[in-house]
């Protein structure tokens, strides 16, 4: 089976991830932060350590302000929910994915707040000109992603954040896409916040995510619960990060996290070379067929690459590359605004997603596949 | 006279970052059960008999409650 959709999620986990997690689930088992015995103050201690390689991976200041969640989707509905005001302005790209418009759109609903889409034209522009054109008195937050998740194009510009400081713009990152092929600094790439999610191409485990943050007393919790601290008060406390982490973590994929991250580090230079390589093969041997679309070809990606077959719908290429025992996503993506902008919201997108587990003959057979259809 | 204290947080995450400041300064410490006290803090805390911890970790959020000699 040929795996190529691995900004869904990694199927393949580094060896040392998996052994983490049993280890954390057979030898600790206990929840952080909750019980006082010596077991649970390990736990609560492997909790800090993670928290310190996540902030250290992202080029936090302070490297433990960061908030763990269940995904990235959390993070972004914590850090929006809990961030924005009423009368707030947000400008976003065309390429975000629905985790970042839904929840905006939903407060826009309700006359919260508002906000504007930089289109795929304007995002060539220069940032002060982005910025002029876009923003606006009330502008409080740039959001953006890291890499669109559907064309695999880097949108992520150091430039931008950069030009929005100036404006006193609290800028936001979605790294959900590429957090494990980019290396990023929060420091010194001016980003305040920062989601992530521990599945994708960090290498971790479903079920982890969080939200970085450049300060620490500016965000209302998302969830109201059991915060394993000042359990007298009847609202969470304002302690960070507990304050934002009501509820069990899932300390044992916590755990598989933080080794993770360092696979993730000590194998960056290598993967991103293996994933160069293998990108560009595919892109050289799709350019060579006349009947393929690829999408945002001209600009630098990371290892994902959206396309269409002439004379087929996406669904029709998925269960074709199904039926030959390769995995590829169709359809919208969840990612709506880069179909709009694409023009392909009734075509659907075919997008083959690679990792460093991918290979070069797998790229040959898929190719043969394409040139079968 | 060597009189040992707790060092009690709010948070959880301050303990160890308070642990590991004092472990970087070499100040001997260990993580216990935070003792009741009028107040409620986080569960765990920092024991210690070294004076020298206080102001190690001045720049954060702490209270101390000093053990009987």
């Amino acid at each position: 089976m040929i795996y190529f959709d691995n900004a869904a999620t990694t199927k393949y986990k580094p060896e040392t991830v998996i052994k983490a997690f049993v280890d954390y689930t057979r030898n600790v088992g206990v929840s952080p932060g909750r019980g006082s015995y010596s077991l649970g103050i390990d736990a609560s201690r492997k909790l800090y350590q993670v928290r310190k390689s996540v902030g250290k991976y992202f080029g936090l200041g302070d490297l433990t302000n960061v908030v763990f969640t269940k995904n990235s989707t959390e993070a972004i509905n914590l850090f929006f929910c809990g961030y924005l005001n009423k009368g707030d302005h947000v400008l976003i790209t065309c390429y975000e994915h629905n985790s970042v418009l839904r929840p905006l759109q939903s407060m826009q609903d309700k006359g919260m707040i508002d906000y504007s889409i930089i289109s795929r034209e304007d995002l060539l522009l220069p940032a002060k000109q982005i910025l002029d054109k876009y923003c606006k008195t009330n502008t409080k937050v740039l959001a953006v992603t890291l890499a669109s998740n559907l064309t695999g194009r880097i949108v992520f510009s150091r430039d931008l954040f950069a030009e929005a400081k100036k404006h006193d713009i609290t800028t936001f990152l979605d790294s959900s896409q590429g957090a494990g092929k980019i290396h990023i600094s929060m420091e010194a790439d001016k980003i305040d916040y920062l989601a992530f999610t521990g599945h994708k191409d960090l290498m971790g485990l479903p079920g982890t995510g969080g939200l970085c943050c450049k300060e620490k007393d500016k965000i209302v919790p998302l969830l109201q619960g059991g915060t394993g601290i000042l359990g007298n008060e009847y609202v969470n406390p304002k302690a960070f990060p507990e304050g934002l982490e009501a509820g069990t973590l899932n300390m044992p994929a916590i755990w598989a996290l933080g080794s993770a991250i360092n696979y993730v580090s000590e194998h960056m230079e290598e993967n991103q070379l293996k994933e160069r390589h293998l990108v560009d093969t595919l892109l050289k041997e799709l350019n060579e067929m006349g009947s393929v679309t690829i999408y945002d070809n001209e600009f630098e990606r990371v290892s994902t690459i959206g396309i269409n077959i002439e004379g087929h719908t996406s669904d029709e290429v998925v269960k074709y590359l199904d039926d030959n025992d390769v995995c590829v996503r169709g359809g919208i993506h969840c990612a709506i605004l880069a179909h709009e902008a694409l023009n392909t919201v009734s075509t659907g997108v075919v997008r083959i997603s690679l990792s460093p587990s991918n290979t070069e003959e797998e790229i040959f057979r898929f190719i043969e596949l394409i040139k079968k259809m | 006279m060597v009189i040992e204290m707790n060092i009690v947080f709010f948070s959880t995450n301050d303990v160890f970052a308070g642990e590991d400041r004092l472990k970087d300064k070499q100040i001997n410490c260990k993580i216990v059960p935070t003792p009741v006290t009028d107040k409620a803090y986080c569960g765990v805390c920092i024991e210690t008999d070294n004076e020298d911890a206080i102001e190690a970790l001045e720049d954060m959020e702490f209270n101390v409650i000093r053990k009987g000699a």
